[in-house]
This record gives structure tokens, sequence and C-alpha cells, in this order.
């Protein structure tokens, strides 16, 4: 028995397998999916549709029809491209934002807050049209940068980082003000050095969030498939799905984002736990 | 290598909060090389009163000077003044070395003279071991010292202390107050500290400042303050067991003045005549001596507990409506139950006026001649 249990926690070996084992179903429903995507774009064309679990022979095909047929890697450099600008200028703005609206005082502070999170309510489809009329006007469509600017101000971000803020302590700002920092010399040399856990997590959401967008890409970008989860569609057509390029596409557009998530889950997961429990 | 001018002084400070008055008037001059304690009960605005010093807090009424300069709207950088806080607030992600040269860095001094001065600091307060650790593998007290070496660090006009010890067990609070003590006595630095430890405030100021309610009660030495308290407050708040206080009657008798209560009589060593006045009599329990029971006079109690502090004794009477205590070295020979009387020098008798509270001293009436 686990010696270090706590008392009356013993449960019996049979109860505790059970747990086990309901945990590791779900995982496996969870898993398969994915398992499936990548079963498929490795089987041979004339296989895809084939149900064994065991994708036999194994064959690229599938990836070097999908490289043929799109540029898939100057699409994936493309989306990374979105993916960390969007990201890494939505952590900014959030910074600066959460900054003020936690560590200073300054007329108007907190309607200005309420007023900044109701934004967060206004759906997407709102504003979503004069967006794009207004990236019109700005020469912005069929551009990278007409996908990315419009993203730039994340509620999401300004609200985590808010909270984390107004957690920090004061006295560390203090500290800071007595030892001879500016306001500004404090953000980069206190603030952001300790919420850095924080803001890699944000970083890594953001930055996945952007990888996986569709919808906005898709109005911007109508004539191009510059980013990869438009250049999925470029598979999908009227007279069927070419699967076996189609997943090999989603298999590479997946893989950054598998690799991002295993890396950092740590730091992720103590994040988000730590801003839940303060 | 000290600077020459840093006297702090302070012009009717007041800070409000709303409605709440958390400083108010306070005027204070604080030479230069003085360890000044602001003492008060918690709530009573020293916080606030030092975070004003500070530069953190904006006074609303008041000004604060330092040396010659009027520093009231200077930020806390160009302020001069170096702040150890009560949570220490070490910045977590810098090793020891790195906190400490913190406000070096700041500065803008070079690397090599940061690591020297660094060096310097860390060998003075024993640290050298730890220059490579992270706020959190210490324990609290090498946290205080780093806290400690981070304000000296900057050799400031003067070091700002709110509660630096309060997170420090027993032991270690009685060592650091002396190491405190010795490091101002050899840096002759001034020193602005705050605390509501009475013992703190005894064993460390050279004057002591005592807030209640944010106002200046009283400023002196801690044998000024103790030995002649200015308020009731002042009489009640130091001393352990506190100050004896029983309503009571100043009144002519055939033997001069006395102190009058039920149960009570002291004289008060004047002889001369006065209207009846009610006063608050204040006698510290040290100050009481158990008398035999012939004579006259003094206070007739009844013992109700007796506490032993393992050198000393105090008991804990009743006489009349006032409750008293006298304390002395053990064995008192006093048991809960006995009737005694006891007794004090007048020049150990504190009247109070019994509306405002203000100590009060016999002055002899002028001969008034006509004109
Ligand atoms: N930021 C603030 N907003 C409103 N009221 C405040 C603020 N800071 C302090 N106060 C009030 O001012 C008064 C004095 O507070 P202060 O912190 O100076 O007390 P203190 O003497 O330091 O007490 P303690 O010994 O508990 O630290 C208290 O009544 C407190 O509630
Ligand atoms: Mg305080």
């Amino acid at each position: 028995m686990d010696e270090t249990a706590p008392v009356g926690e013993r449960g019996g070996i049979a109860r505790r397998a059970g747990g086990h084992i309901m945990l590791g179903l779900l995982g496996l429903l969870c898993v398969f999916p994915i398992y499936w995507l990548y079963a498929t774009s490795l089987r041979a064309p004339q296989d895809v549709y084939e149900l064994s679990v065991l994708p036999w022979p194994l064959s690229l095909d599938s990836y070097a029809d999908a490289m043929a047929k799109n540029d898939v890697a100057g699409m994936l450099l493309n989306t990374a491209i979105v993916a960390v600008l969007s990201a890494l200028g939505q952590l900014l703005i959030g910074l600066l934002a959460a900054y003020a609206f936690a560590a200073w005082r300054f007329p108007l502070q907190r309607p200005l807050y309420l007023l900044f999170v109701g934004t967060w309510l206004v759906p997407f489809q709102a504003t979503m049209l004069p967006n794009y009329a207004l990236l019109g006007q700005l020469g912005l469509l069929e551009t990278l940068a007409g996908v990315i600017i419009p993203t730039l101000c994340s509620t999401l971000g300004v609200l985590l980082l808010r909270e984390h803020l107004m957690s920090f302590p004061k006295e560390l700002l203090d500290a800071a003000r007595m030892d001879g920092r500016s306001a500004w010399g404090i953000l980069w040399t206190v603030v952001v050095p300790t919420l850095r856990p924080v803001l890699a997590a944000l970083g890594i959401l953001l930055a996945i969030t952007a990888w996986n967008e569709y919808f906005w890409p898709a109005m911007v970008l109508q004539r191009s498939n510059a980013v990869i989860q438009l250049g999925l569609r470029s598979f999908m057509g009227t007279e069927g799905n070419d699967w076996g390029p189609l997943m090999a596409t989603a298999g590479l557009a997946c893989l950054p984002v598998f690799a991002l998530y295993l890396f950092l889950q740590r730091h992720i997961v103590n994040a988000f736990v730590r801003s839940g429990l303060k | 290598m000290r600077k020459a001018v840093s006297r702090i002084r302070l012009q009717r400070l007041t800070r409000r909060f709303g409605s709440v008055t958390a400083v108010d008037a306070v005027s204070l001059d604080v030479a230069d090389g003085e360890f000044l304690v602001l003492l008060g009960p918690s709530g009573c605005g020293k916080s606030t009163l030092l975070r004003m010093i500070a530069g953190l807090l904006a006074p609303t009424e008041g000004r604060v000077l330092l040396g010659d300069a009027d520093i009231t709207d200077v930020p806390p950088r160009r302020r001069d003044l170096a702040m150890v806080f009560q949570s220490y607030a070490l910045y977590p992600h810098l090793s020891v070395a790195r906190n400490i040269g913190f406000p070096l860095r700041a500065r803008g001094w070079s690397r090599a003279a940061i690591r020297e001065k660094v060096a310097e600091v860390a060998a003075a307060l024993d640290l050298t071991e730890l220059l490579d650790r992270r706020p959190r593998e210490l324990s609290g007290g090498q946290r205080q010292r780093v806290a400690l070496g981070r304000a000296l660090v900057r050799d400031p006009g003067a070091f700002l202390m709110d509660e630096p010890l309060s997170n420090l067990d027993a032991a270690l609070r009685a060592g650091t107050r002396a190491e405190i003590s010795a490091l101002h006595k050899r840096l002759g630095a001034t020193v602005v500290y705050v605390t509501h430890d009475q013992v703190e405030a005894m064993t460390m100021a050279t004057r002591i400042a005592l807030l209640d309610k944010g106002r200046l009660e009283q400023v002196g030495t801690p044998a000024e303050v103790y030995d002649e308290p200015a308020s009731v407050f002042v009489a009640r708040f130091l001393g352990s067991p506190a100050m004896n206080l029983i309503d009571a009657t100043v009144a002519a008798t055939a033997a001069g003045l006395a102190a009058r209560a039920r149960e009570v009589e002291l004289p008060l060593g004047i002889d001369a005549e006065t209207p009846e006045r009610p006063v608050v009599l204040g006698v510290r329990p040290e100050h009481l001596a158990i008398a035999g029971q012939g004579a006259e006079g003094g206070i007739r109690a009844v013992v109700e507990a007796v506490e032993n502090l393992g050198s000393e004794e105090v008991a804990h009477c009743r006489a009349g409506e006032a409750r008293v205590s006298v304390r002395g070295p053990r064995p008192l020979g006093l048991r809960d139950g006995d009737r005694v009387r006891l007794t004090a020098r007048p020049e150990h008798l504190h009247l109070f006026d019994a509306d405002s509270g203000r100590r009060l001293a016999w002055r002899p009436a002028p001969v008034t001649t006509p004109a």
C-alpha cells in the first residue's frame, strides 16, 4: 500500500484500478482522432479509406502530394509569422494595459477598465465587417499585416495579466521605486521577470489561437492560401475531399502546436493553476 | 562616508483617505544621526507617515524637508532615502547579490563597482556565503539581512524601516535588534523606524514619537516618554503591565494635596490649596509598595490574582472600582484574597486631566501684584 497516502485515503486496490481504467479510456477517446489523422496521412494513396488500425504499408506519398500541390513550407512560415507577431503584439499591449490598470492610479481608472472588459462581450461577428471595411480603406486586404493588426488588442490578455498583477506584492513595486527605478524601469526589471511564467503561458496560448485561426484569415486573404489553415481548403472540393494530402497538411499544421505544448506544458499548467488559486 | 545633512523635518503633514484622517498635522524634526522610532497601536498611521516621508504616498497637506530642501514633490527615486519593508520585498527572480546591487544598477554604476560594493556590504552583514541564492532559499532572518543590505548599499541620506523585525521569531528579533542598533551607531545614520512593539522602541530609539489615531501624542527620549507620559494614551501604551489609571479627585487635606478615590488616598507631596478637581491618577505597577496594615492612606486593595513572571511577580488587585496591579521581585508574599495596603512616593504619581487626558503639572500660582 501507499505509505504516504493520508489517513483514511487508502482506497481498495479494485477501486483505484477502476479509476485508472476509466481515465485511461477517456484519454484514448481524446487521442484517437489525432491518431487517425496521422494514420490516414501515412497510408498509401489507394489505402486512404482503409479502416485497419495500423497504417500498413507506410507511405509518405500523401506528404509529397501535398507539397507538390501547395507551397506548404511557405504557408507554414507565413502562419508562423502571423502567430508570433500576433502573440507578441497582444502580449505587449496586454502587459502595458494591465500594468497601468493594476499598478497605477489615474482618473477614471475603474470606468475605463469596465469599458475595456465590456469589449470582450462584443462578438467577433459584430466587429468583423467594420474591420474588413477599414482594412480595405487602408489597403491591407490580401496582406499578412491585415490578418495580424486587428487581433493585436486582446481583452483576454489584459484581463489575465491584470489579475496576476493585482496579486503582485505592492511592496515590491514600492521597493523598486525607492531603489531608483522609474515606472518604465520597474515594468522591465521587476514585473516582467517575475511574471515570466505567466507571460510564457499566455504567449503560447495566443500563438496557438492565432495559428489555428481560420475564419478571419479566410476573409482577409480571399485570393491566396497564404496561411496553412487556408491551404487545407484547397484539398476540399465539390466532388469530394482529397483525404491523403489533406490529412498530411493538417498533420504538419498540428506539429508546431504539439511541439510548443509538449515543450512548455508545465509552464502553461502552472500559470493557469496559479491564476486560479490566487 | 557620511553625508552632511540628513535631517528630516515634517511640517503639519496630513493624509486623508476619503473621510479617514490617517495622519493628522504631524510636525516632527528628526535630527541628523538620530534613531527616531514611530510607535503606536495598529492603524494609528505609522506606515502612512513613513510612506509620505519616502515619497510613496503624496500628503494631503504639509511639507517634508530633507536637509534644507523641500522634497514634498520629489519622486522617491530622487530622495536619497532607503527603505526596509515589513515583507522585505526582495525581488524573487534575482540572486542575493543582484538584490543588493539593484539600487546601484538603477543608478547606472559599473559592473565592477557594483560587485565591489556588494561584496563589502555582504561581508558586513555576514551574507557572503549566500550571494548566489534566491530569496526563497533563505530563512527569515537571512532575508531580513538582505533587505538591510539593499538599503545599506546606497549610503543613503537616511533609512526608513517599517516594522522590519515583525516577521522574525522572538530570539532572532532580540539579536537583530542589537545588530541594527550597532549598525546605527557605526554609521551614525539617520533612521526613522516604525514599530508597534514598545520593547523595540525603548531599546533602540534615541527618541520615540508616539502616534494615536494619526496624531502625535508625545516625542521624547525613551526615559522621558516612560517617566513623564504626556497623556493617558502614552501612559497606557508604554509599560507592561500598563500603568494603573484610577479616576480620582484632587483635594486639599491636612497633609497637603492628595488624590482621592474610593479606597484610595495618596498624598501628592504638595503643600498648597486648590479647588477640588477630577483627575486620572496614574502610578506604575513597579512603583507601588506593599505597606503594613496599620498605617493610614494609600490604596486599600484585595488581591485577585498573582502572576509569576519568573524573576518577578505581578499581583492584580481591586480597590473600589479600580483595578490595580503591583509588580515586584518574587515572591511578593501575596495570595488571592489577601487585603493589602499599597503606597507610592509622590514623585511617582502622575496626574492627567479627566477630560483631555493630558498630563497635569503643578505650578504654584505666581504672586500677582496689582498694576
Ligand atoms: N490606501 C488606503 N486607503 C484607505 N485607507 C487607508 C489606506 N492606507 C491606510 N489607510 C487607513 O489609514 C489608517 C492608518 O493606516 P496605517 O497603515 O498607516 O497604520 P499603521 O499604523 O501602519 O498600522 P499597522 O501597525 O497595522 O501597520 C488606517 O485606519 C487605515 O485603514
Ligand atoms: Mg503599518
